[in-house]
């Protein structure tokens, strides 16, 4: 299929360019990187082995080229600021390895939550007729989306923690330990971030379903003596659903960051920690990597969003 | 546009004036006056509960948090206000520029701004305080380029759509400069929306900003900000959780505000 | 038999239908006419059950074979309502895009009919549906069964549109205004349709259109509405022929029609176009359009539009331009006008700043700005460019209020928007703001499509004075045979981009030469 190789070689160039871009701006930054590991008092010659071990000698274009090539071959670099011991850095593969699965995980598990509560909720939320649900639903959701996620996860932290005593807050369990205690513990982040996301994708939902009602097709199916339910469950829903897709295509790379500070929140080992503290530390090969992570999940999520609107609305796929 | 314009004010706008009004006006008299002291530590009131003689209670170096909070409220609210005036204006002569003339330099800013727009504003301003440093003006001068995209989209995507409106070809017909159709022809039917997406702006940025301070990359301590605010409370949460509960509420309080206010400025417009 | 008495219905306000009492007998088209805000279509869908939820019955019931389907006091009863919806009484809209999902297949959307009043077997309800497409005219009714609705012509949707609704054989058709959206060819092939389609199943057919020449092509009896009341019903010659009311007398000077005469202000030309020099002069001009996708990859793709046209126009003179949607008339125009630029062939204006008016009141007018403010910005514009003919903010007032007492609006609309005009106002107000700098010559694209009948003719009429007074050259594009022919001088007739058919109005009524103007003409 034509497109789908269009789409493909423009999520190549991207991610090329990102990469570019994630690299190029971290070599135009002030500041010498070796004396900021060593301090100003390292002698020169402990500075030009350090510079050498790092290659920082090459010209900017070559070193993007050499880490490229070492991308390809599964060589992330090395870290700044992590020693594995005295004399050996840290790669940064193995930095990122462990700390991989608990986000993908956390996102998992917010994506799960936010598509199971909010779409049912947006259905029955347009089929209510009643002003008294509409308005609490309405204000409800208003102020699930003020909440940012960081207040929302001390929240929960609070009631569900410290009150409730359903988990032990700061006692993350490892998904090698456990995995169900791994589980039970990211429930908690998860919810955090899917709150304000279900209270988002609901509106949205309801939205377009009301906007589908008010369509001319709906009367025309009214005319042939369709039930109210025929009429929403045959007709409106899916059509109401196609820009959801759309939706939740941005709700998810979102998640991604609700991630980054709710790992924060509770304490536990993803990336997004990983990123947070690199960043502070200025270990720009760590953070390089991690954007360029992200970037591809991102992508890929708008990828796979693409393609799934496609399949479900036909009028484009004719194109 | 104003309300009284369409004279049909409804209860979001009261709402949302009254939340945003009170945090605004305390925000602003932050700088001025607080009840207590913002800074000064005192081990003798140290986790107070919220009392008459201090609101919100104290935290822990005993600082009377109702005037942190009004402090940093005041902070949150100006950076946001800086971020969004920047993003904006560069979103309007850009949007406005591109939008109207298209061309290749709409294709590059376009493909750049779909590029950064899909990807979640905090990882973009978090590249960029890593870029720049942390720091006050860093922060404004991150997010105000990580918000501009959506600013010019919209825009563009306005100008798109009147540029080929009737009394648009008609103006051009007429002869009146390109300048003029820019800025006194499309400009002012462009506000309405462009009010909303600046409302919402402003709530993206305040989240954004109380995130970066809450995460320890944006406004540093001892200055006194929602988000930073927050964090240090965190440690307490079992002992004082007041120290956290103030804070969050307020960033709610503004958020909620801002939002209320918004919706209902779009209610007014249909 | 279909009974409809004293039926008023409410919304928040004021009552939009007051005590209308209309009977269908079987085997009968009755038309409803009426311009916008009359209350007929509010009528039928209060008959069809498919009024809004906030609509209500104030008085009156409606009677379907002495079956009381709805009755004033009483809730709608849905139950019922839905056993006649599509079986016994069914219904044909405006809109055939928008009215069929777009997600799903026309022929499932069709069958659905069956599915939820028979109890066929999904093979003989498929073959029921083929069977119906076929009568319907729908060729290729295997390919159509599979299409969604956007693969399908405007015609074509409204076929499927009517096999939906014919296909159980009900004893009430109604028709909203089923070929209002639609080409004039097409119109007259779904009109020829509908009447066949009463002739066979013997239905009762309510026709509602704002078109008196449609209604009295297809209807036997006819109703005329007005403000939510019936005014005038009677037989259709009747009603054409000596109407009663003065309302109605009215509705039907306002048509403009073929069999009214006409006059012309044209100067009088000697030996062709004679003596004075042409307003503008257009020699052999083909139109491009870049179309394709629009990046820095992909190719683009250079389609003429336009082919070959050529003709020139004279002061005081108007010139129709007609065909049908995508016949490329408004690119010409647009060409004509300098505001596309990939052409080839030459224009030539004698006059310095042509002007446009568009067809759609509501959106060519800024609604930001007052009247008055639109108005003077012509002169504004003007001054801005040769300092010469720059006024004084004193004198652009006065002009301002000038033009607007010409175009016959008071003094105190000169502070108005645009969203406090009526249509036909903001239409003046367009002309206005176009002549106001007395450009010599102007395009009129379907200035007057938009608007109801009798506010039409009051446009038209402001339009022809202007044209007078000013020696005005017009160059105007419509639709409507009937317009053009009242309006026009000369006539061009365009089809896929060229100009297939030229010369006075009167001659190519008379005598057309091409087979193609036949059938636009002879649309009616």
């Amino acid at each position: 299929m034509g497109y789908l190789g269009k789409k493909l070689i423009t999520l190549i160039m991207t991610l090329f360019l990102v990469s570019a871009a994630a690299f190029l701006a971290f070599q135009i930054i002030p500041g010498d990187v070796v004396t900021s590991i060593l301090g100003t008092e390292a002698t020169p010659e402990r500075e030009e082995q350090l510079r050498e071990e790092l290659g920082l000698n090459d010209p900017p274009v070559v070193r993007y080229f050499h880490w490229l090539g070492g991308l390809l071959r599964g060589d992330l670099g090395i870290s700044y600021r992590y020693s594995k011991n005295m004399n050996e850095r840290m790669p940064v593969s193995e930095l990122i390895g462990d700390k991989l699965p608990v986000t993908l995980w956390l996102a998992a598990l917010s994506i799960v939550l936010i598509i199971v509560i909010s779409l049912p909720l947006g259905v029955l939320w347009a089929k209510s007729r009643s002003r008294a649900v509409d308005a609490a639903l309405g204000v409800a959701t208003q102020t699930a989306m003020a909440v940012p996620s960081f207040f929302l996860g001390i929240l929960v932290t609070y009631c569900f923690g410290i009150v409730l005593k359903l988990f032990t807050p700061g006692r993350y369990v490892s998904y090698r330990q456990s995995f169900s205690g791994f589980l039970g513990y990211l429930m908690f982040p998860a919810l955090s971030i899917a709150i304000p996301k279900i209270a988002m994708t609901a509106r949205f939902l309801r939205n377009s379903m009301l906007t589908e009602l008010g369509a001319d097709y709906v009367r025309t199916a009214c005319g042939k003596g369709c039930s109210d339910r025929r009429i929403m469950y045959g007709h409106v829903l899916r059509n109401a659903l196609m820009p959801v897709v759309t939706f939740l295509g941005m709700i998810v790379s979102e998640t991604v960051a609700g991630s980054i500070v709710i790992e924060q929140v509770f304490g536990l080992p993803g990336i997004g920690r990983l990123l947070i503290s690199s960043v502070s530390s200025r270990d720009f090969p760590v953070v390089e990597i991690l954007i360029l992570y992200i970037t591809f999940a991102v992508i890929l999520v708008y990828f796979l969003v693409d393609i799934l609107y496609r399949v479900i609305d036909p009028r484009i796929s004719e194109k | 546009m104003t309300a009284q314009a369409t004279g049909k004010w409804n209860k979001y706008v009261t709402a949302g004036l009254i939340m945003t009004g009170t945090a605004v006006l305390l925000g602003l008299l932050a700088f001025f006056w607080t009840p207590c002291s913002t800074t000064a530590m005192s081990l003798s009131e140290k986790f107070k509960a919220p009392s008459l003689s201090h609101l919100f209670g104290t935290d822990n170096f005993g600082r009377d948090i109702f005037s942190r909070v009004m402090k940093g409220m005041g902070t949150t609210i100006t950076i946001s206000v800086l971020v969004v005036l920047l993003s904006a204006t560069v979103g309007i002569l850009l949007g406005a520029l591109t939008g109207y003339f298209g061309g290749v330099v709409d294709e590059i800013v376009m493909r750049v701004t779909d590029a950064v727009n899909g990807f979640p504003s905090i990882l973009l301003a978090l590249v960029a305080v890593s870029v720049l440093g942390s720091g006050r003006q860093n922060l404004i001068l991150s997010l105000g380029i990580v918000f501009s995209p959506s600013y010019i989209r919209i825009v563009r995507s306005e100008y798109l759509r009147l540029r080929d409106a009737d009394y648009i070809k008609r103006a051009r017909l007429m002869g009146v400069g390109k300048c003029r159709i820019l800025f006194v022809h499309i400009l002012p039917n462009i506000l309405p929306v462009f009010w909303v997406s600046v409302m919402i702006g402003l709530n993206n940025a305040i989240l954004a900003e109380s995130g970066m301070s809450y995460l320890g990359i944006g406004v540093q301590p001892p200055n006194a900000s929602l988000g930073n605010m927050l964090s240090d409370a965190q440690g307490y949460l079992q002992t004082a959780p007041w120290c956290a509960l103030a804070p969050g509420l307020a960033i709610v309080w503004i958020v909620l505000g801002f939002s209320l206010f918004s919706e209902g400025i779009r209610r007014l417009g249909e | 038999m279909i009974r409809i008495e004293n039926l008023s219905v409410a919304f928040d306000g004021p009552e939009v239908v007051k005590n209308v009492s209309l009977e269908i007998k079987d085997g009968e088209i009755l038309g409803v006419v009426g311009e916008s805000g009359s209350g007929k279509s509010v009528t039928a869908l209060t008959l069809m059950g498919l009024s809004a939820r906030t609509a209500r019955v104030t008085s009156g019931r409606i009677l379907y074979d002495d079956v009381t389907l709805l009755e004033a006091g009483k809730p709608r009863d849905k139950a019922l309502y839905r056993r006649y919806q599509g079986a016994r009484m069914s219904m044909v809209f405006q809109e055939p895009m928008t009215s069929l999902n777009p997600t799903q297949r026309v022929g499932r959307q069709v069958e659905e009919t069956l599915r939820l009043h028979t109890k066929l077997t999904a093979q003989e309800r498929r073959e029921k549906v083929l069977e119906t497409f076929r009568s319907v005219g729908l060729k290729d009714e295997e390919t159509v069964y599979r299409s969604y609705p956007h693969q399908l012509s405007g015609g074509m949707r409204q076929r499927v549109m009517i096999a939906m609704a014919v296909i159980l054989h009900p004893g009430l058709l109604v028709a909203d205004e089923p070929t209002t959206a639609l080409d004039v060819t097409v119109q007259s092939q779904i009109i020829s349709l509908l009447g066949e389609i009463n002739k066979k199943q013997k239905n009762a057919m309510l026709f509602i259109t704002h078109d008196l020449n449609l209604a009295r092509r297809l209807c036997s009896r006819v109703a005329v509405m007005k403000d939510g009341c019936i005014v005038e019903i009677g037989e259709t010659e009747q009603i054409f022929e000596h109407p009663v009311q003065e309302y109605t007398k009215q509705l039907i000077e306002a048509v403009p029609s073929r069999l009214k005469e006409r006059k012309s202000d044209a100067e009088p030309r000697e030996n062709g176009r004679g003596r004075t020099a042409p307003v503008v002069e257009v020699r052999d001009l083909s139109v491009y359009y870049q179309e394709g996708s629009n990046s820095l990859f992909g190719r683009r793709k250079r389609r003429c539009v336009v082919k070959g046209a050529d003709f020139a126009l004279y002061a005081g003179e108007s010139l129709g331009l007609v065909g049908e949607s995508g016949c490329g008339k408004t690119t010409l125009s647009r060409a004509v006008l300098g505001m596309i630029r990939d052409i080839d062939g030459s224009v030539v204006h004698n006059t310095p700043r042509p002007q446009m008016i568009f067809q759609d009141p509501y959106g060519s007018l800024n609604p930001t700005k007052t009247v008055g403010w639109l108005l003077q910005e012509p002169l504004r514009a003007r001054g801005a460019i040769d300092a010469s003919l720059a006024l004084s903010k004193e004198e652009m007032e006065e002009a301002a209020y000038n033009m607007l007492r010409r175009v016959g609006l008071e003094d105190f609309y000169f502070h108005r928007r645009p969203s406090q005009l009526s249509g036909g106002q903001r239409q003046r107000v367009s002309i206005a703001q176009a002549l106001i700098t007395n450009p010599g010559f102007i395009v009129a694209d379907e200035p007057v499509s938009a608007l109801d009948v009798t506010v039409q003719a009051q446009i038209m009429e402001l339009l022809r004075n202007f044209q007078q007074e000013m020696k005005l050259a017009c160059l105007f594009i419509s639709h409507d045979i009937h317009v053009v022919y009242k309006m026009c001088d000369r006539i061009m007739v365009m089809k896929d981009g060229r100009i297939i058919e030229s010369g006075d109005t009167q001659e190519i009524f008379a005598s057309p030469r091409e087979e193609y103007t036949r059938q636009l003409l002879n649309g009616f």
